[in-house]
């Protein structure tokens, strides 16, 4: 039986333009909701559309590597619609840990950083997205939702309606939902938490659909009224260059990693360690960055994003 | 979706985006509004550091920051703010100001739209102490 899936996401590009244009005339009409400016929105656009195209170009690596595990499993759950509901929860899981490898392993944060480095927070922030996934190899972490019976083009179907769900989460339009809805649900207050620069911030609400996994996982901070996000990265870019936003950490590792005097450890671990690591220790990690903000502010001690320092 | 529709609504979706928003000003690029403004978007980026002098340009889109161990330059760039210790920049004399070139893939170039008087200051500072 031949299984055909929709391209879920190329279907909701109309979508995606038309939420964009109803949040920009929202923003101009009332005068808040959040901000946009030219060209920070184009090169988001432009990296969405390049994620499209590097799709296109290399998302046969992807498929051939799940068809190879297809071939071998001896499980076939089927296409029920329960199988579906399942994998797809199931996914947001596996999403969940890909994320968060994408925060602590500077060689799939090298692919993420890009989504971050808007210091804007709107709709378009949700399209900039990577160029260069297949190369952090993460597909690998797919393998036993595929090994287990899943079919492949199941397994990327609901993929796709994650990120398409995770695309309206990226406004400032909307403060919070009911509680029942953010107690389960990722949301925009959940998601702005996630881009936030701030020390408190950092490294937390990895969850793609379902914030459930940043509460069993210990990642859960809740966006605080008097802490409002601000968006971008630690060291913010100074370009709109589409090539050098979706390169730049790849460039940064490469430099790092072949400067000379290093024992291998070390160049390893400027390609696997998390972001911020040096070998002599002249940089800081999210720990650390959080660690001297506590020092510059005490009172903060023990409130969300920072319970785990003493 | 057929390839060929993809491309016209992606295309055509920048495109319209991108009219609309410069048409309703919001390609307008950010000026640092005082010498405290840009302080402020230096230390977001560095604050740990210990800033002893701000000098802000006639145009507010840059200020020089001299800290106690390093000298460096914030800058705005559309609506947002950058800012960047300087390690050895190659420095260059444009019509507008200067052009400072930084080993940082991320941060290219710097272009500092100043007057005559300021460029001769910031050159001097830049060259001494970078």
């Amino acid at each position: 039986m031949t299984i055909s899936y929709p391209d879920v996401v190329s279907l909701a590009v109309p979508f995606f333009i038309a939420l964009i244009l109803i949040e920009l005339a929202w923003i101009t009409i009332t005068k808040r909701g959040g901000r946009y400016e030219t060209r920070d929105a184009v090169t988001s656009l432009v990296m969405g559309a390049g994620n499209v195209a590097s799709g296109i170009v290399l998302g046969f690596i992807a498929w051939g590597f799940f068809m190879v595990l297809w071939d071998i499993t001896p499980f076939d759950l089927g296409h029920s619609w329960w199988i579906i509901a399942l994998c797809f929860v199931l996914d947001d899981l596996r999403y969940y840990w890909v994320h968060r490898f994408g925060h602590k392993v500077r060689w799939v944060w090298a692919s993420h950083v890009n989504h971050h480095s808007s210091q804007h927070y709107n709709l378009t922030t949700a399209l900039r997205q990577t160029w260069t996934y297949t190369f952090t190899f993460m597909m690998v972490v797919r393998a036993p939702l595929i090994l287990m019976g899943f079919h492949p083009a199941m397994v990327l179907f609901c993929g796709g309606l994650n990120l398409i769900y995770q695309f309206w989460i990226h406004t400032e339009a909307i403060n919070k939902l009911p509680r029942w809805f953010e107690a389960v649900m990722n949301t925009p207050s959940h998601h702005r938490a996630h881009h936030g620069r701030n020390p408190r911030y950092l490294d937390c609400n990895y969850a793609g659909v379902l914030i459930i996994w940043d509460k069993m996982f210990g990642s859960f901070v809740p966006e605080q009224d008097h802490d409002k996000p601000d968006y971008g990265l630690v060291h913010n870019i100074g370009t709109f260059n589409p090539l050098r936003v979706a390169f730049h950490e790849w460039v940064g590792i490469w430099r790092d990693a072949s400067k000379p005097g290093l024992t291998l450890k070390d160049r390893l671990m400027y390609c696997v360690a998390p972001p911020g690591w040096s070998h002599d220790n002249s940089r800081d990690m999210a720990d650390g960055i959080k660690a001297k903000h506590l020092k510059r502010h005490p009172e903060d001690q023990g409130t969300p994003g920072f319970e785990h320092l003493s | 979706m057929p390839l060929e529709i993809l491309l016209v609504l992606v295309v055509g979706g920048i495109t319209g985006i991108a009219i609309l928003s410069h048409s309703l000003g919001l390609s307008k690029r950010r000026a640092f509004q005082s010498a405290d403004d840009a302080q402020a978007a230096w230390q977001r980026e560095y604050p740990s550091s210990s800033v002893t002098d701000v000098i802000l340009s006639q145009s507010g889109y840059a200020a020089l920051i001299q800290t106690r161990r390093s000298i460096g330059v914030v800058w705005t760039m559309g609506d947002d703010t950058c800012a960047r210790i300087l390690r050895s920049p190659k420095i260059a004399r444009v019509k507008t100001g200067l052009r400072l070139r930084l080993a940082d893939y991320a941060a290219p170039v710097i272009k500092l739209e100043l007057s005559t008087e300021e460029t001769a200051l910031w050159a001097a500072k830049l060259e001494g102490q970078s």
